[in-house]
């Protein structure tokens, strides 16, 4: 009987069977089954929360890595774009001032 | 064969100013020493069996750390006068200096071993192994040392130029030096346990120095050729100073 | 024109596949028997750190190609590649430990190829710190770094292999069941093209940055009055 509780499959089909009877058996047989069979279902339950945090985390960090490499890149951008305004500046005042030397 | 010759000519030049006022000797010695004792005190509570797990580390590690200051020194010197850019000037072969520096190198980090592994039988009773299998510590010792200094050399040449910065060798030589050092390791702790691999490991840090000392050697030239001409790359150097005035 | 196009068609591919294979990993594929949930994070992982191995040969021939013929190019492409491996490597090297902390509760577990990466990426970011704070003519010695990293790769692991000879393996299960290819072949072209994009902005970034150099060192031999007093060499 005990190992019945570890196959749902099986338990609901006996369950279905049993259906017509007037008492019907919820879950498994008895207390110490249903607890083993909660503990189990506890730790379960306890990786999957774990697990997801730590792949929320390394998505997380994998995308943060991207994003500011993207971003440091937009800045160097943005200072050679100032640097190129800077170089034209001084250009066009070489020109426009007459010749000095 | 002049290759050979201009080496041994330059290395024993090295040498022999070392030799006269005794500043790397000196120092390097008593870094050793130094280093040492603070191995000691670090791990003096180890127990007799688990020794051998640390002793290789702080072998290693000592020299990675005298391998460094000596470099920096080697290469300072050659800064300070300016003579770099004489000997590349000079009809010398870039190989030749390559050699030269990294000999005078091995020269003075085998010569720290000799207080290095003395040190360590004294301090540590694992230890009493170098002790009594002399000669295998002795190829142990100088194959490491050669696989440090041979990738050491190059890029302590490189970054002797006027303006090179030391902590940037630091950087770049111990991730660079970590296989060469791991084998190392791995043969010195082979030898400590009487394990029979150890010839193997030997043999292996053997050829490892061979391609090592090819690697180097290649890139060597490639390297230095930079800083023979007067202010390496004029346009970079002006622009450099451009972007550190803004 | 192609250099200006391409980081963008690269990105919107990205975009366009990333969705497609985070479907694919979460929603297709079942959870695994052994690993759990928590494997899924190797669908990342394991591209960035092929991403990371091929930059950083890209690095190395690069390097390689700048000194042998004195190209702008390739020391732009060099430069590039990289900071793409520095990135990835950092990607791989968080990754990883967070995997581990989820599956045994041990973040390094001085796996070899733990430590390889580990050491091929402190080499690059030698790398790129030479060519940031290096002296005037550290170019090529950064270049022969790269080379020499690059040549590394397989020394480096063969030493690693050798070392761990003397400590107790605790092997990363990191070979995926052949059922689940079909999910990490989405990611990694995510990531590739994404990598690659970022690749490619900032060669041409580095390229126009050389150019800049030579326009400036240019407009003061020109205009000298127009430029700034020159602070010590002329």
């Amino acid at each position: 009987m005990k190992t019945m509780l570890f196959e749902p499959e099986a338990k609901q089909a006996q369950q279905a069977q049993d259906s017509g009877d007037e008492y019907e058996a919820v879950e498994g047989l008895d207390r110490a089954a249903i607890e083993c069979q909660r503990s189990f279902e506890a730790v379960a339950a306890k990786k999957t929360a774990s697990d997801y945090s730590h792949i929320v985390w390394a998505y997380g960090v994998l995308w943060s890595l991207f994003a500011i490499y993207g971003v440091l890149l937009w800045r160097r951008g943005q200072r050679l774009r100032n640097d190129v305004q800077t170089l034209r500046t001084r250009i066009d005042s070489a020109r426009s001032r007459p010749e000095s030397t | 064969m002049r290759l050979p010759r201009q080496a041994w000519l330059l290395a024993k030049n090295d040498l022999r100013q070392e030799l006269r006022d005794l500043e790397l000797v000196a120092t390097a010695s008593f870094f050793t020493l130094v280093v040492l004792v603070m191995f000691g005190l670090s791990f003096a509570s180890l127990g007799r069996s688990v020794q051998p797990l640390a002793i290789p580390g702080m072998l290693w590690l000592a020299v990675a750390f005298v391998g460094a200051l000596t470099l920096t020194r080697i290469f300072d010197r050659e800064r300070e006068s300016d003579t770099l850019r004489a000997l590349l000037i000079a009809p010398v072969e870039r190989l030749a200096i390559y050699l030269a520096k990294a000999a005078v190198t091995l020269v003075v980090l085998v010569g720290c071993c000799f207080v290095l592994v003395p040190g360590l039988v004294f301090m540590f009773p694992a230890a009493s192994v170098f002790a009594e299998r002399p000669w295998d510590t002795a190829a142990l010792v100088v194959l490491g040392c050669t696989a440090y200094a041979s990738v050491g050399t190059v890029f302590a040449a490189g970054l002797a130029t006027s303006s090179g910065k030391n902590v940037l060798l630091s950087v770049i030589l111990y991730p660079l030096t970590s296989p060469a050092l791991m084998w190392a390791l791995v043969a010195t702790r082979a030898l400590l346990d009487g394990h029979p691999a150890f010839s193997t490991y030997l043999a292996q840090l053997a050829a490892l120095d061979v391609l090592l000392v090819f690697l180097g050697g290649w890139l060597f030239e490639s390297v230095l050729v930079g800083s023979g001409r007067r202010g390496a790359s004029p346009r970079r150097a002006r622009a450099r100073s451009r972007k550190g005035r803004q | 024109m192609m250099a200006r196009t391409l980081p963008i068609i690269l990105l919107l591919f990205a975009a366009v596949v990333f969705p497609l294979s985070v479907s694919t990993i979460f929603l297709d594929v079942g959870i695994e028997r052994q690993l759990g949930t928590v494997q899924k994070i190797f669908y990342f992982h394991v591209p960035l750190a092929w991403i990371m191995m091929l930059y950083g040969m890209v690095c190395g021939i690069a390097a390689a190609v700048q000194l042998r013929r004195e190209s702008r190019m390739a020391e732009a492409i060099a430069i590039a590649a990289g900071e793409m491996v520095i990135v990835a490597g950092l990607g791989v090297l968080i990754t990883g430990p967070i995997w581990g902390h989820a599956s045994w509760g041990k973040a390094w577990t001085w796996d070899a190829r733990q430590i390889t990466t580990g050491l091929l990426w402190l080499v690059f970011v030698a790398y790129v710190l030479v060519r940031r704070y290096g002296a005037a003519g550290s170019e090529r010695l950064a270049a022969a770094l790269a080379i020499f990293g690059a040549v590394d790769v397989p020394i480096i692991y063969y030493a690693v292999k050798i070392w761990k000879t003397t400590h107790p393996s605790n092997d990363v299960v990191a070979t995926l069941p052949p059922e689940m290819w079909a999910a990490l072949w989405p990611a990694l072209g995510a990531l590739l093209a994404t990598a690659t994009a970022m690749v490619a902005v900032r060669a041409r970034q580095e390229l126009a940055e050389m150019d800049l150099d030579d326009a400036w060192v240019e407009a003061e031999d020109i205009a000298p009055a127009a430029a700034v007093m020159v602070k010590g060499d002329a």
